[in-house]
């Protein structure tokens, strides 16, 4: 990639101090190659490498979508094993939500965020590192299970004393992406040793701990996400001015803190209940299972509104720009997203409306889900309302963002289905739901992710896809999409129940499972297309001006890709969408006197970020370990723990460390000449 | 300590006025407060579900209200309250520049610290010896690990304060960013003692509420 | 440029879609599981909601999906279009937007009342489930004290169920009736419900959360540990219905499949007193009497109950009735002929249409299951392909407990043979 532009030649850097932190020890700054990508604290930098590491991990929960569904053309297929099948659902559930969606939207937020608010980087950059490279270590833990299991089906481990004495022999989690207890849990009481029988192995072991790793990535980056939002807006830029995706950047990161704690009790007791015989979960122990699912939906349904909110931020960007209109209602459309938010935390039981809640909380939580299809729906009218009277170019960003709202419809209306309790007696845990929630979160969330994807990819490299090549993938995207997913709607009214490896031929499934897995893979095939595409531009494509789209929010304003000092002075906003007023309205950018010779503050790298990560690794490695029982394992966690700790001391002592680094007289820059004509379409 | 923010942003003035570091402490206190919600939510539904108490390893049924010690979890949390109070006088202190008034206060914070940590120990070896451990009992789980929790952020504050204190004489903990930063180290300090008040009334002052405690001490049920 | 390509890619969709769609027919409708085919109250209920959400989305679906068609078509950029950008704020229009959200709550109140009343229904047997005309004849609606002896009536009408969840089978008890474990009478994986009479389900389960499912008599309920949950059932046609389990319960719970049969009360009280008769002594000498040997030497009845042969077995299946069951390994195996079975269901155009067991078959499933299940070996020491992987038969304890999964039994073909006609002979 070429990220050398992002480098101001080295004589335009101003040294603020001795380049020695407190340590003494020389701060890697300006390093070039991979050292300069494993330091950075460029939020640019940070924003790519989450796009890469989320892009290379949704071609990994492809895979094992595609192995499902090659399971699944079948009746009675034996393509995997039962356990086998049940890891791989498991995983691909996991590795979507956790390893896809979510560092996929991070990528956008540490893109754009500072750049569409007028700010030189986040609240915490180095933060912000550790905040990827722990999300990296929580990856690395949980597609280290697959290694686990490989070797332990290969027999690479059989001569082990450890693996002799073992009981459970799954290596990879087999619970579903939700793990309900007592599953995932213990059973009977505790032997001396404080262990509990249990109902699977070491799998929901690097579970646990690789969701916990997660989740204190995610956690530290909404912390960085809203200190930046509320705190570096550039002057002028209100709240109510704010671009549509910073304001869902914003929601998504309060209903991440406020979310993740849930899950992160959930998962400590779940993990007491496993390592030390605690009885939270434990039936046999007068625990109560229903109380895992409580704690995991609180989580887990904000969550659902976690993985949406971005890509309707990206739409609600998207629309404006190609129909030539501003967003129609914008501060309903940012109120809707709030509200979202907040009802997302009051609907959690509808994920359980056959564990016999009894009547009153199911008709209380039926009436709420119904509730939270207004604010969406509002959403979705006010996008149709941005279209009419537009006039819309047609580009790949657009139809992509076009499919969303379409697909993202669809998923709506299955969910409303969903909210009728009774009628979810029947659907719940069938392949009814499985299309409901693919085609929110596959229909809808990724394609607007890939819309985003599209629409910035010039922004971020300077490069334009290729558009022939991006229509045939979207194509194949939609085409595959509603092949694979339509059908099980079909299934799951036939009765075909999810998570069920195989199935007998005469209940009716046969047809339509056939028809479910040729679109998966026209599906996969596309998704592939779309990223190789995206990957070739970034090296080769062609180069392309600095506001492709005629864009109306602040970062269109900047060259691309965007030198490292982000604004060569600090932009004052006057008004919404104040690029495109620019350009074309009566409100002008004004820019405040700072940068130029005398130079912007820019932070130093750091070490230690990745170190600290590296800490999260081993512990991620080292209790999975215990758990098999590996001799002195424990000491392998106790070491991480050191690791953690030594990383985030020497970063504290290190201190911010900092330079200054000369910027253009020109506010602009060599941004684009304020020309509506330098549309690429 | 300014473990994760950077000087270069904390002079620039923000948007709302408030330091990034103290937005970004605000922000971690809203998230734990869901934490301790959900890890105090637990212990009442259990204790509602389970109000008769454990069964120790003997068999026999044993009732909370006996097993616990109320004088000395009474005084704990009187420390700990008190360790708040030295703990403003501690920001306060390093607001004005007061570097050895700064110095007397947080020893104290962090002497009162350790009694209530100890306090705690004490009162975990003392239940365990009673019968009641993690395993036997949800009681127990929900019990230990509530309170354990709340006694690892006791602990973290008490090394965060130690290393404060020590970074003291480096002499870099001088100016507005000193002041700043042990202000945050209060926040997160007063915070756990707010936290403590919660769980002290919900865990143990209920049980003394009438003559058998909040939850009654109603049959077992169906184990 | 792009108009061309979508009429290029319409012109591909559309006879696509066509063609899937002429696939469907009212057969697609009516498959084993489908809960499109409601034959009992609750499922009927369940049904009626469900339209009602379709009515609805069928109508939101046209109306807003033809606003975006047709916005998307007639508003696309055209050369004709004024060159001058629009640049006015949108601040959306409050009176569209209040009348949208009136209108969105409006249709959402047209499935929360169906949603609502069919909640409470589904609940608990409704007083009107019970036969009236049987009630004013046994009780007086209103009793000698003056209080309304409704609800008792009610109570005493309905046929309770339990149901107990393991992995990866059902057990089924109707303690009204005297058929329990404590009576060593129980019924897996296929129980019987008399046609028309309400039935009250209690859900229990023994290890991990299952869920109760039969799509065409009622939508399902979870079996969580240490929690008493319960449903209600009642199907108003005979047949054969096919159940599963719903919730993902480990390995096999794919194989974790039930049948429910639906007869005339008649036979049902039949039924109940053929459940309660034990196994009757094999012929010396024969195979079967052999099998009645090994059954004994290879511990199978340490966990499996044959009334009147076997009495110590409790945690696996009773095989008191074996030979009458249609199904086999938590109904995963069909002991019908198939043939026969696909030839009636066409014939009767009824999936519920059933043929009875057919002895060749279920003696192949009944080698076919002991022969692989557990953790047996061939006769090259290797894995047999377990028919359930993770069942716990031919393991002494009933879970995995550390040191205690060591005890693996091998047969011969001899032996399976004989055990086979030994379990043929459990009517």
């Amino acid at each position: 990639m070429s990220h050398d532009s992002h480098h101001a030649p080295v004589a335009d850097k101003m040294e603020l101090a001795p380049e020695r932190s407190d340590l003494g020890l020389i701060r890697p700054d300006r390093t070039r190659g991979l050292f300069d990508w494993l330091t950075t604290v460029d939020h640019k930098k940070l924003g790519i490498m989450y796009g890469a590491f989320a892009m290379f991990f949704f071609l990994v929960g492809g895979v094992e979508a595609l192995a499902i569904r090659t399971q699944l053309a079948r009746p009675d297929n034996a393509f995997v094993t039962a356990r086998m099948y049940n890891q791989l659902f498991t995983m691909h559930g996991t590795t979507m939500i956790f390893l896809g969606v979510m560092p996929l939207s991070a990528a956008f937020f540490n893109f754009l965020v500072p750049l569409q608010i007028g700010a030189r980087d986040v609240a915490f950059p180095r933060l912000n590192a550790f905040s990827l490279w722990t999300f990296v270590a929580g990856a690395l833990v949980l597609n280290g299970s697959w290694f686990f299991e490989f070797a332990h089906l290969a027999g690479w481990f059989d001569n082990f004393a450890w693996h002799k004495a073992l009981v459970y022999t799954d290596f990879a989690p087999a619970n579903g992406w939700f793990s309900y207890a007592p599953l995932s849990g213990t059973f009977g009481q505790a032997n001396d040793a404080l262990q509990a029988p249990r109902f699977t192995g070491v799998g929901t072991d690097f579970w646990i701990i690789g969701i916990q790793i997660l989740g204190v990535a995610s956690l530290a980056a909404s912390f960085n996400f809203i200190c930046t939002i509320v705190n570096m807006r550039a002057k002028g830029m209100t709240m109510m001015r704010l671009p549509v995706f910073t304001w869902m950047t914003l929601v998504t990161s309060i209903l991440i803190i406020l979310a993740f704690p849930a899950i992160t009790v959930a998962l400590i007791e779940l993990m007491f209940d496993r390592q030390f015989g605690a009885n939270f979960f434990n039936p046999s122990a007068g625990g109560q299972p229903v109380l895992w699912q409580h704690l995991f939906w609180i989580f887990g349904h904000p969550e659902v509104y976690i993985l949406v909110l971005p890509a309707m931020g990206i739409v609600s960007e998207i629309l404006p720009t190609f129909t030539g209109k501003s967003l129609f209602g914008y501060p309903i459309i940012v109120f809707s997203g709030a509200v979202i938010g907040f009802l997302g935390f009051a609907v959690w039981s509808h994920h359980m409306f056959t564990t016999g809640l009894g009547p009153v909380p199911t008709a209380a939580f039926s009436l709420l889900t119904m509730a939270i299809a207004v604010p969406t729906g509002v959403k979705i009218f006010n996008w149709l309302g941005t279209i009419w009277g537009g006039r819309i170019r047609f580009t790949p960003p657009m139809v992509l963002a076009l499919g969303f709202i379409w697909m993202f419809m669809c998923g709506g209306f299955s969910g409303v289905m969903h909210s009728a309790a009774p009628a979810d007696a029947q659907q719940q845990d069938s392949y009814f739901v499985i299309a409901h929630f693919h085609y929110v979160l596959l229909g809808g969330v990724l394609l607007g992710l890939m819309a985003g994807l599209y629409f910035w990819f010039p922004k971020i490299f300077g490069r334009m896809p290729n558009a022939g090549v991006a229509y045939l993938a979207s194509g194949m995207v939609i085409l595959g999409f509603n092949l694979a997913f339509g059908p099980m709607h079909y299934l799951g009214l036939a009765g075909q129940p999810r998570r069920t490896h195989t199935y007998h031929a005469g209940n009716g499934w046969e047809t339509w499972n056939y028809v479910a897995t040729i679109g998966a893979f026209i599906l996969g095939f596309g998704v592939f297309l779309a990223f190789a595409n995206l990957v070739y531009t970034a090296f080769k494509g062609n180069k392309c001006s600095n506001d492709p789209w005629n864009g109306r929010t602040l970062e269109w304003s900047l060259p691309s890709p965007v030198p490292e000092y982000n604004f060569a002075r600090s932009p004052i906003i006057a008004a919404r969408d104040v690029f495109f007023e620019h350009k074309h309205g009566a409100y002008k950018l004004a820019y405040e006197n700072d940068g130029g010779e005398a130079g912007v503050h820019m932070p130093s790298q750091s070490w230690f970020p990745l170190l600290a990560g590296f800490g999260f690794l081993i512990i991620g490695f080292g209790m999975p370990l215990m758990s098999m029982g590996v001799p002195h394992a424990g000491w392998v966690v106790i070491s991480g723990v050191g690791v953690m700790f030594l990383g985030i001391w020497l970063w504290a002592l290190e201190g911010p460390g900092g330079y200054m680094l000369k910027t253009p007289a020109d506010p602009l820059g060599a941004a684009a000449p304020a020309n509506a004509a330098t549309s690429a379409h | 300590m300014s473990q994760a923010a950077d000087a270069t942003h904390a002079h620039a003035p923000t948007s709302t006025g408030i330091d990034h570091k103290k937005l970004i402490m605000w922000l971690f206190l809203a998230s734990d407060c869901m934490f301790f919600g959900t890890l105090i939510s637990t212990h009442l539904l259990y204790r509602k579900l389970y109000p008769t108490g454990f069964t120790d390893a003997e068999g026999h049924q044993q009732f909370v209200k006996n097993l616990f010690n109320i004088e000395l979890t009474s005084f704990s949390t009187f420390i700990l309250l008190m360790s708040s109070f030295l703990m403003a006088l501690a920001v306060s202190a390093m607001h004005k520049g007061q570097v050895k008034s700064f110095r007397r206060n947080v020893l104290g914070v962090i002497f009162f610290g350790l009694i209530f940590l100890g306090c705690q120990v004490y009162e975990f070896t003392h239940f365990y010896h009673q019968g009641l451990t993690i395993q036997n009992s949800v009681l127990g789980s929900t019990f230990y690990v509530l309170t354990g929790t709340h006694g690892t952020h006791v602990a973290i504050g008490v090394l965060w304060l130690i290393l404060l204190y020590f970074y003291s004489f480096t002499g870099k903990l001088t100016g507005h960013m000193a002041g700043l930063d042990v202000e945050i180290a209060g926040l997160y300090w007063h915070f756990v003692d707010i936290v403590w008040i919660v769980i002290f009334t919900a865990v143990y002052l209920v049980e003394y509420l009438g003559p058998s405690g909040f939850w009654g001490t109603g049959l077992p049920l169906a184990k | 440029m792009f108009s061309r390509l979508f009429t290029r890619v319409a012109l591909f969709v559309a006879p696509l879609c066509l063609f899937l769609l002429s696939g469907c027919s009212k057969e697609d409708l009516t498959v084993r599981q489908s809960t499109l085919d409601p034959k009992g109250p609750v499922a009927q209920m369940q049904y009626d909601v469900f339209m009602d959400t379709v009515y609805l989305v069928v109508v939101l679906f046209a109306l807003v999906g033809g606003l975006l068609v047709y916005a998307v078509i007639r508003f696309r950029a055209r050369p004709t279009d004024d060159p001058k950008p629009i640049v006015e704020e949108g601040h959306g229009n409050p009176l569209i937007e209040i009348g949208l959200i009136t209108a969105s709550i409006g249709a959402l109140v047209f499935i929360a009342i169906p949603t609502l009343s069919a909640i409470w229904y589904d609940n608990d047997v409704p007083a009107e489930a019970v036969p009236t005309s049987k009630l004013s004849a046994w009780y007086p609606r209103v009793g000698a004290d003056g209080k309304d002896n409704y609800a008792k009536a009610v109570e005493e009408q309905v046929l309770e169920i339990d149901v107990i969840g393991k992995q990866w089978w059902f057990r089924f008890e109707y303690p009204q009736l005297g058929l329990t474990s404590d009576a060593k009478h129980t019924v897996p994986n296929e129980f019987v419900i008399p046609k028309g009479k309400a039935v009250r389900i209690n859900l229990r389960s023994e290890d991990v959360i299952h869920s109760f499912w039969i799509p065409k008599i009622a939508g399902k309920v979870d079996l969580m540990p240490g929690r008493k949950n319960s449903m209600w059932i009642q199907a108003n046609e005979v047949g054969h219905y096919y159940g599963q389990c719903a919730e993902f319960c480990g390995d096999s719970h794919a194989y974790m499949l039930f049948r429910c049969e639906v007869v005339e009360p008649a036979v049902f009280d039949a039924w109940v007193k053929a459940q309660k008769a034990a196994a009757a002594e094999p012929a010396p000498g024969s195979k079967a009497a052999k099998g009645k040997e090994l059954f004994a030497a290879k511990t199978c009845a340490m966990c499996h109950n044959i009334t009147g042969h076997f009495g110590a077995g409790m945690f696996a299946p009773d095989l008191t009735h074996v030979a009458s069951r249609k199904s086999l390994a938590g109904a995963w195996l069909d002991n019908r002929d198939p043939k026969a079975q696909v030839a009636l269901e066409k014939k009767e155009k009824n999936t519920e249409a059933s043929t009875p067991v057919d002895r060749a078959t279920l003696k192949a499933n009944l080698i076919k299951w002991i022969g692989s299940s557990g953790t047996s070996h061939d006769a090259n020491g290797a894995p047999t392909k377990d028919v359930k992987p993770g069942n716990r038969m031919h393991y002494y304890a009933m879970f995995n407990v550390a040191g205690l999964n060591v005890s693996k039994q091998q047969f011969t073909a001899e032996e399976l043979d004989c055990l086979a006609e030994y379990l043929l002979t459990l009517k």
